[in-house]
């Protein structure tokens, strides 16, 4: 009984106290935290104090929650050399994971869309983002010279009107482990039939020969599309095509995916690739447990990532997927450009959201300071930022887009809308490990676009 | 027959022990994985064995846990929303069960049902519709954001375990207050209530631990740290590309401490509550 | 006298203010919190509609229902559940109820130790448990492989692959679930008469006499409420399904309530996915009918057949 009194009581004055304060009205005002700065440029030197305008204040939603290292140092980096250059200026930041990113950003889109927002310049996502109007038109001209890669801006564009600007430019490769495959006397396969034979050798050692993040689907059909850009080329029209139609008939979608399903027969990636996902498989690279990684170029990053064993991190390398038997496309790779930042149309701060944006992409800053913290590579210009002392792996991801005839574009599980990205990238697991054959997949996932 | 049972005793309560050891450590192993993983360092965490000894002990992992991880900030966010969530939980649950189990009125089947209703709703449903009513209302960021939704989900739940062990109180303590001259709340609060203890302790616990490690509307409700709760403390730490697996453990100890902590306390009151409750002859 | 007192308090009792007051809050809450993002939801599944903007689109009226009965992912999600839902009932509840009674019997310090820590995974996040389970089931170094590798097996199992996944998702829930059911169980045990029990033993029953006569029966009113939260409980499955295996690989683990999330907010088919609760809803009602159905019979049954014994 007194407990149940003294209870009440406290609830009482606790709930006096909130409203107290609930009645002030919540203007996000905290700036962000300054993380242990390690990169190597940080440009505080410049303070010029812009106040000519009023107070702004506007609210950047990014899907990098790591603020620490990445690219989401990178973030947080222009973010914070912004505020200081713009004194007038408080930025907020929300940051959430992928999956959870996407889910509030719907919730943002019927109230509240932050003024800055991360997209992806891919049909699967900004198909129906672009539909509801929730993105402000860029003026494509502004960006003349910032150095965008040719053809980087496109997915980013809807009926010739821009929306957003491409971050990153990323393909797929396997990162090896150089140290041990010295120490075994193994060689970089240049063929993919050496591909499936060195994956015999390393499993007899009981090392897995792929870590692949199949539990999360994507991973996977991006392996998928990387076998057919080497088969075929460039295939953004047949896979269009094919979307449209809802039929997968081609027998390219035929080929790759028998040639998957029999390398994962073969034991290529570790046992239950098909249920573990990322930070698994990444583990188990990096703790040598698995000879390579079958990942995206942002995780160049993995070698000045200080968490990770000196002897392993400082002996990443990477190659691209390896030509296939007969196939077309020996010299083109699987590249695309995703990742990007828009503006919200209904932000009440535009010119400033916007001034920002491009200050974002002045390629000083993020290509420069993404360049000099090894990540990946940017969809602009970036041989200006050669420091001299480029990790091995970010010399070699420019020798791979150097040398390259040509690139895919999107892969395949973003080049229809969300419910089909979700279907492939649950059935590509069935079809993997044996649940399911070719033929069903392909019917599944054709039903999928109708 | 009784010679028998004596022989059989023995052994069978030995077995019993044993069985009850077994499942003791099954269930207490979670824990103690939690623990010893959040003091290992990220790369030591894919031994082949079952636990690790690490070879340093990594304190450090829980410096950055409580420092990075805004622990008190989020602490007293949870702490605060919880304790109210359960407050009142037991408080609504409690006028109406009351109302719908011993009350005369007409409509006390369909409320009942109504209210029951709520259990089978499930919370993905009302993610976007909630959203949306609550922003139009701005309550999005604020403390009733999850307050409301906490109490609403939770209230089933207390409202049917509640009339379920009322039903148990026999109807003459009634009569003899309202002989006393008791009014309706000061029955149900001064005479009830206390015979509850059990319910209560259970409906707390079950309610606080419905709530603790929620995240899914903490997710989509909140955007500014203000008010942020405990598991973002773990969501911060995980990302697409984080692989620092022994600092996500220490958070997920420090997350889960006050919860075993609470847990503890109210514990004990099952047992005391049960005590005095059972000879209420 | 007696018939005075009863007006009396049937007056107090039917007092309609007092009714009211005592169920606004609790009925407040439930119109604000519950029945109206479900009337929307309900409204939204009749839609096209993928989520994102303002505007709900077109009106497709049945087509989400209809394509849902086609959709082989929801068969295998309810199937899941069913599973999920006989396993709760025939294997977890038995040994909780059976926990629970032996607890009961313990007294002491031991009594308190046991079910203090019979609890403890309960009491920690759902994503622990997860994480922990992913581990155990690691075809490399996990737990369970392990263990076989010290019998002699080759210990190569794949624990979450097509065929095993489900089990071993059923194996984790279950396990999992079972902190509630003993907690539940023991309330209810506890609140039953001592009086009762020493009557039993002054008439000369043993132990499992006097489970099956006296504590079993007595309990049916909580076994019936933790019965049927076993079942809605199983359909509403999502955050450690999400966190294991997200209905993988292919939708052999899928579960209702992870469907649900994953088509209304992965699959950009926000209508499908309302659809989808509001079927989850109706099932659950269903569901729920019949258990009470269920138990009101057995109720009568008894006693029917205790009536006839003549006594």
């Amino acid at each position: 009984m007194k407990r149940k009194l003294l209870a009440t009581l406290l609830a009482v004055a606790m709930t006096a106290t909130l409203l107290a304060g609930c009645t002030q009205k919540t203007t996000p005002t905290e700036s962000t935290k300054t993380p242990a700065a390690t990169t190597q440029a940080s440009q505080a030197a410049t303070t010029k104090a812009t106040e000519s305008a009023g107070p702004v204040t506007f609210k950047v939603f990014s899907n990098l929650p790591d603020r620490k290292t990445g690219q989401g140092l990178v973030e947080q980096t222009m973010i914070d050399n912004y505020t200081k250059e713009n004194t007038n200026v408080k930025i907020t930041v929300e940051a959430l994971d992928d999956a959870a990113y996407k889910t509030k950003f719907k919730a943002y889109s019927i109230e509240g869309m932050p003024d800055v927002v991360s997209i992806w310049g891919q049909p699967s996502f900004l198909d129906e983002v672009l539909a509801a109007g929730v993105l402000a038109p860029l003026n494509e001209a502004d960006y003349k010279d910032y150095g965008f890669i040719s053809g980087s801006l496109d997915g980013f564009k809807k009926d010739g009107v821009l929306y957003g600007l491409p971050r990153n430019s990323d393909m797929e490769s396997f990162y090896y482990n150089a140290k041990m495959f010295e120490d075994n006397g193994w060689k970089v396969p240049a063929t993919y039939d050496e591909l499936l034979a060195l994956a015999d050798t390393i499993n007899a050692k009981g090392i897995a020969p792929v870590a692949m993040a199949g539990g999360d689907g994507w991973p996977l059909v991006g392996y998928l599309s990387d076998i057919m850009v080497k088969m075929n080329g460039p295939f953004s029209d047949i896979v269009t095509n094919a979307i449209t139609k809802g039929d997968f008939s081609d027998p390219l979608f035929k080929q790759a995916t028998d040639l998957l399903a029999a390398s994962a027969k073969a034991d290529l990636f570790q046992a239950g690739y098909d249920t573990q996902d990322y930070a698994t498989a990444k583990n188990l690279f990096i703790n040598g447990q698995a000879a390579m990684f079958y990942m995206g170029s942002w995780e160049a990053s993995m070698a000045l990532d200080t968490t990770i064993d000196e002897a392993i991190r400082t002996n990443i390398k990477a190659f691209t997927m390896p030509a296939v038997a007969d196939g077309k496309g020996s010299t083109s790779i699987l590249a695309w450009n995703g990742g990007g930042y828009a503006v919200s149309a209904s932000s009440e701060v535009k010119a400033e959201a916007t001034k920002f944006l491009n200050y974002m992409f002045k390629p000083e800053n993020l290509s420069k300071i993404g360049w000099e913290n090894g990540v990946g590579m940017s969809a602009q210009d970036e041989t200006a930022f050669m420091t001299g002392k480029e990790t091995d792996l970010q010399k070699q991801f420019l020798d791979f887009l150097k040398n390259a005839s040509n690139t895919s574009g999107t892969p395949v599980n973003d080049c229809g809308t969300a419910t089909f990205k979700t279907s492939i990238e649950s059935e590509i697991q069935s079809v993997c490990n044996g649940t399911v054959t070719t033929d069903k997949f392909l019917a599944a996932i054709g039903a999928a676009c109708k | 027959m009784e010679r028998l049972g004596n022989k059989k005793r023995p052994l069978s309560k030995s077995i019993l022990w044993l069985i009850l050891i077994v499942m003791a450590v099954i269930q207490i192993f979670p824990l103690v994985w939690l623990l010893d993983f959040s003091l290992a360092s990220s790369n030591e965490l894919f031994t082949k064995g079952l636990l690790i000894i690490p070879k340093k002990i990594q304190w450090g992992n829980y410096v950055k846990a409580f420092i990075d991880g805004n622990y008190l900030l989020y602490l007293r966010n949870s702490l605060l929303i919880n304790t109210l969530a359960v407050v009142i939980v037991v408080i609504v649950s409690m006028m109406a069960a009351f109302a719908c189990r011993r009350m005369h009125w007409k409509l006390s089947m369909p409320v009942k049902t109504i209210l029951l209703l709520g259990m089978m709703i499930p919370i993905s449903a009302t993610l976007l519709p909630n959203y949306k009513i609550y922003s139009i209302l701005h309550l999005t960021d604020t403390i009733w954001a999850l307050l409301i939704p906490y109490v609403a989900f939770s209230l089933p739940q207390g409202f049917f375990l509640m009339g379920s062990f009322m039903e148990s109180i026999p109807v003459e303590l009634e009569e003899a207050a309202v002989i006393d001259g008791c009014g309706i709340y000061r029955m149900l609060f001064s005479v009830i209530a206390p015979l509850l203890k059990a319910s209560i302790a259970t409906i707390s616990i079950m309610t606080f631990l419905n709530n603790w490690n929620e995240f899914m509307m903490a997710k989509t409700y909140l955007s500014s740290p203000k008010w942020k709760t405990l598991p973002f403390a773990i969501l911060d730490f995980t990302g697409e590309y984080s692989s620092n697996y022994a600092i996500q453990f220490a958070v997920m100890a420090l997350a889960a401490a006050p919860a075993v902590i609470v847990y503890l306390a109210l514990n004990k009151h099952i047992t005391k509550g049960l005590a005095l409750g059972a000879v209420k002859g | 006298m007696f018939y005075t007192r009863r007006t009396h308090m049937n007056k107090l009792y039917s007092n309609k203010l007092i009714i009211f007051s005592l169920v606004l809050p609790g009925l407040l809450l439930f119109v604000f919190a519950l029945l109206a993002p479900i009337i929307l939801s309900v409204y939204y599944g009749f839609m096209d509609y993928s989520g994102m903007g303002k505007a709900a689109a077109d009106f497709i009226g049945l087509d989400n229902y209809k394509n849902l009965m086609g959709d082989k992912a929801f068969w295998m999600s309810l199937r899941n559940s069913i599973l999920l839902a006989i396993g709760f009932i025939c294997i977890q509840h038995p040994i909780a109820i059976g926990v629970a009674a032996v607890l009961d019997k313990l007294q002491g310090k031991a009594e308190g130790f046991f079910r203090c820590v019979y609890f403890i995974p309960n009491v920690i996040s759902v994503a622990i448990i997860a994480y922990l389970w992913k581990f155990i089931y690691n075809p490399s170094f996990g737990l369970f492989n392990n263990i076989l590798k010290v019998f002699g097996f080759a210990g190569k199992v794949n624990w979450l692959s097509a065929d095993n996944a489900i089990w071993s998702v059923l194996l984790v829930l279950i396990w999992h679930g079972f902190g509630w059911g003993m907690l539940i169980y023991y309330t209810g045990i506890k609140n039953i008469d001592p009086v009762l029990y020493e009557a039993a033993a002054i008439d000369g029953a043993d132990a499992r006499t006097t489970f099956f006569r006296i504590t079993l029966p007595l309990m049916k009113p909580v076994i019936q409420v933790n019965v049927t939260l076993a079942v809605i409980s199983a359909l509403k499955q999502l955050e450690t399904v999400y966190l294991l295996t997200n209905g993988g690989p292919g939708n052999s683990t899928q579960f209702m309530g992870n469907f649900l999330y994953q088509q209304a907010f992965q699959a950009g088919k926000y209508g499908y996915g309302n659809a989808i609760g509001v079927v989850f809803i109706a099932i659950c009602l269903i569901t729920t009918v019949l258990l009470n159905k269920a138990f009101a019979e057995k109720k009568t049954a008894r006693r029917l057949k205790n009536g006839t014994a003549g006594e």
